[in-house]
């Protein structure tokens, strides 16, 4: 009889969710959390703190790349190389900010597209004078074409010195390192003039929970980068997740070869920190995703988001730093670490949007 | 008194959601009746549509027939099972536009939204498996065609009958094992585990849609309809006329519900599951999702018996053929069981939302299947003890399904 009881009252309190969940239909925002507050801090406190590191990043890679343009040796080349490395680990926490400026010149696409196309970029190289803004050159530009330049442009450093030295084509190759890295930085000093002139206004003040309002766009792509730009395009394609075998030549970082864990690693803490709230580079933090979830009594999704991710991060800091060698010989631990991802997905893109009561604008990023 | 309490809280509860209902359009309390047909019209058009479920069963269908093709290579068959359009891999008899359909089976072997999206390391470990199957048959057994099979040694085996089995080392004939594990892995769990999922059938907007008749772009169906007969059609997708299914239309899970509906014991499934399936459409179109729901859980139910039943059907059909001392003919069971062994741990158990044999398990039994010399050393106790642990699970006895 007891459990009768409790059954019923279990039942009840399921019809009462029922009920609530069915006045949700409309579009508005059913709460009274201050969507702004959040904005502000990612604004602030996030994303545009970011984007001046990583312009700074980008200044000291123009530096390094006119050194070593004037003297192309061993010593400017590792200068130039670390720089590059750098910049590259500050570029994981940009990507996911496909938002205002960014979106609207297709910064990410300029900046990170791999593989990158060997034979565009030799034909850029020879050519000269390529338009990297073209998106026919997105898979010729961007870190993705420096790294091959700084790598993969000989068998070894001497040779590729060599290249760069060669009487007859080295002037070529090294105008090819300057469009890339001037490119690189003339669209980041857009996009973060952008929102420091006057995006951020804008962005924090769009609130409301419509398709197009700021907040909304934001959770999205945000929830898109993560499926995409990380599960997918870090692990989730080099594993074979797409294909019917595995594509060791598509990891991030292929010519560098030794980075890629690192990237997958540095991108992911990045993504944590924004869903916690956490500052830029400092141990504050502010209003959040976290905070909002909360602030909805859903405290039980932002411990599993969390541990998932911290999961994840387990299941990726096993891998080889080398993502090439951990296809080719143990790729299972690959696919593990995509699953892990995966279930993060599933998290955000779901339960979180759910209770954000906000729709996904996307569609699915595997496809049928 | 409490007891009251807890009406007094129930009638509330009631209240509240029949008022809500009251002030929106969704009539998610519309009765519905069971359909005399799985038949759907609106505005007088057809919406029921399912062809990419019958060109991918018209496609097994080619390849469990080539893999019996001594003439075959490696690469056309894997091209059968991966299918790339516009490759000229089938004959297609029956003019299904095969080999211009961008569909295949081995992206639908083991890709379940509910059981492998977050599980690819799974998924891909079965995928491989029917890769080897086929690339074992090829390899192995092929080259043997003509020898006689032994212990250790792949060849021929002769029936009593008459009948000419072609096994590997271990009395596994490869074709048996892909096909009939197709039926899991494929079928059962493109029905039970993705077109009947929350996470399908409910994705996105679809609720929404479907409540208001949202259609698809150029359909007339909204996508919630459209992925129940996507479910539907893995079962009926070979069938002449839908509205009477005579089963036995492919050679999967259409041959064997209709093995199972002829045994006695199991008599009425067919009519179950069909009406499962046009109860549950039908609530569709009422917006009802609480039968809807309900039907979901009979379908799960009851096409996973299909597989549980003939699981234990063929492990004890290949004890008596070895009491008959006839291992050729054991073989030949043995080598069904073994598909329908590996198609359990897709089976959809609707109490727990896991399978009724899980995958571990499953290992465990093919390993033991396989240890030593595999089907030339198995003994009847072995064969008994797995029978009655599958039927254990489901809950029907050994007895039911082995006749």
């Amino acid at each position: 009889m007891f459990k009768k009881i409790i059954l019923s009252i279990t039942f009840s309190i399921g019809f009462m969710f029922a009920c609530s969940e069915g006045d949700d239909m409309d579009n508005s925002q059913n709460d009274s959390f201050d969507r702004g507050n959040l904005q502000t801090n990612l604004a602030d406190n996030i994303i545009i703190p970011a984007y001046q590191d990583l312009n700074q990043q980008l200044s000291l890679l123009v530096t390094a790349k006119e050194n070593f343009i004037t003297n192309s040796n061993q010593e400017n080349l590792d200068l130039l190389r670390n720089n590059f490395l750098e910049s590259y680990m500050v570029w994981q926490s940009i990507e996911m900010f496909n938002i205002g400026k960014a979106e609207e010149i297709f910064y990410r696409y300029q900046m990170n597209v791999y593989p990158t196309n060997t034979d565009e970029i030799q034909n850029n190289i020879t050519t000269g004078n390529a338009d990297l803004s073209n998106p026919n050159n997105n898979d010729a530009a961007g870190f993705p074409a420096l790294d091959y330049m700084l790598y993969g442009t000989g068998g070894n450093d001497t040779e590729i010195l060599d290249t760069y030295n060669n009487q007859n084509y080295g002037q070529d190759y090294k105008n090819y390192v300057s469009a890339l890295i001037g490119q690189m930085k003339s669209i980041t000093e857009i996009v973060l003039n952008d929102w420091t002139t006057s995006y951020r206004d804008q962005f924090i003040a769009s609130t409301e929970n419509s398709a197009s309002s700021a907040v909304n766009k934001f959770v999205n792509d945000f929830i898109y980068y993560f499926e995409k730009g990380l599960r997918a395009n870090k692990i989730g394609i080099p594993a074979g997740n797409f294909s019917s075998s595995p594509l060791p030549h598509t990891v991030e970082g292929y010519y560098v070869r030794e980075n890629s864990k690192d990237l997958t690693l540095q991108a992911l803490n990045d993504f944590q920190d924004l869903f916690n709230g956490e500052h830029y580079n400092t141990n504050d933090s502010g209003v959040s995703f976290k905070d909002y979830l909360n602030y909805l009594d859903r405290n039980d999704l932002v411990n599993l988001i969390n541990n998932q991710l911290d999961e994840a991060r387990a299941k990726i800091s096993i891998l080889d730093d080398n993502y090439f060698d951990q296809i080719n010989t143990d790729n299972t631990k690959m696919t593990q670490a995509y699953d892990a991802l995966q279930t993060v997905v599933v998290l955000l893109k779901v339960d979180m949007l759910q209770a954000f009561n906000i729709s996904v604008d996307y569609v699915d990023a595997d496809g049928d | 008194m409490k007891k009251i309490f807890t009406l007094l809280i129930l009638s509330i509860a009631f209240i509240s959601c029949s008022s809500d209902d009251d002030n929106t359009d969704n009539n998610n309390n519309q009765s519905v009746d069971t359909p005399a047909n799985y038949q759907f019209t609106r505005n007088g058009n057809n919406t029921v549509s399912y062809s990419g479920q019958t060109q991918r069963i018209a496609m097994a269908e080619e390849l469990i027939s080539a893999l019996k093709d001594p003439t075959r290579n490696q690469e056309s068959l894997n091209a059968m099972f991966t299918h790339v359009e516009g490759d000229q891999d089938f004959n297609d008899p029956d003019m299904l536009e095969l080999n211009a359909s961008s569909k295949n089976v081995r992206s639908k072997t083991a890709a379940s939204a509910d059981y492998f999206s977050s599980n690819s390391t799974d998924a891909n470990a079965i995928k491989a498996n029917f890769d080897s199957w086929i690339s074992s048959q090829v390899n192995d057994v092929f080259p043997n065609w003509g020898n006689t099979a032994s212990p250790g040694n792949a060849g021929l085996a002769q029936e009593l009958g008459g009948s000419i089995r072609y096994v590997n080392e271990k009395g596994l004939e490869y074709n048996q094992a892909f096909a009939k594990s197709l039926n899991g892995a494929f079928l059962a769990d493109q029905i039970c585990n993705n077109y009947l999922s929350a996470a399908v059938l409910d994705a996105g907007d679809n609720v929404t849609n479907n409540d208001n008749d949202v259609l698809v772009d150029g359909k007339d169906y909204t996508t919630m309809e459209h992925k129940w007969d996507e479910a539907f059609g893995y079962l009926y997708g070979a069938e002449e006329d839908e509205t009477a299914p005579v089963l036995e239309a492919d050679s999967f899970l259409s041959k064997y519900l209709y093995k199972v509906e002829a045994d006695s014991d199991f008599t009425g499934i067919a009519d179950d599951i069909y009406d499962a399936f046009k109860l549950g459409r039908a609530a569709i179109v009422a917006k009802n999702y609480t039968v809807r729901d309900e039907q979901i859980e009979i379908l799960r139910e009851k096409i996973s018996m299909i597989i549980g039943i003939r699981a234990v059907y063929y492990l004890q059909g290949g004890k008596s053929e070895i009491a008959n001392e006839d291992l050729p003919s054991a073989f030949h069971d043995l080598s069904e069981g073994f598909g329908f062994i590996y198609s359990l741990q897709f089976t959809r158990n609707p109490m727990t939302d896991t399978p009724y044999v899980s995958k571990s398990m499953v290992d465990g039994y093919i390993d033991t299947l396989m240890e030593g010399n595999g089907f030339w050393d198995v003994t009847p106790e072995t064969l008994d003890q797995m029978s009655e642990n599958i039927a254990a699970e489901f809950g029907f006895t050994v007895e039911q399904a082995a006749n």
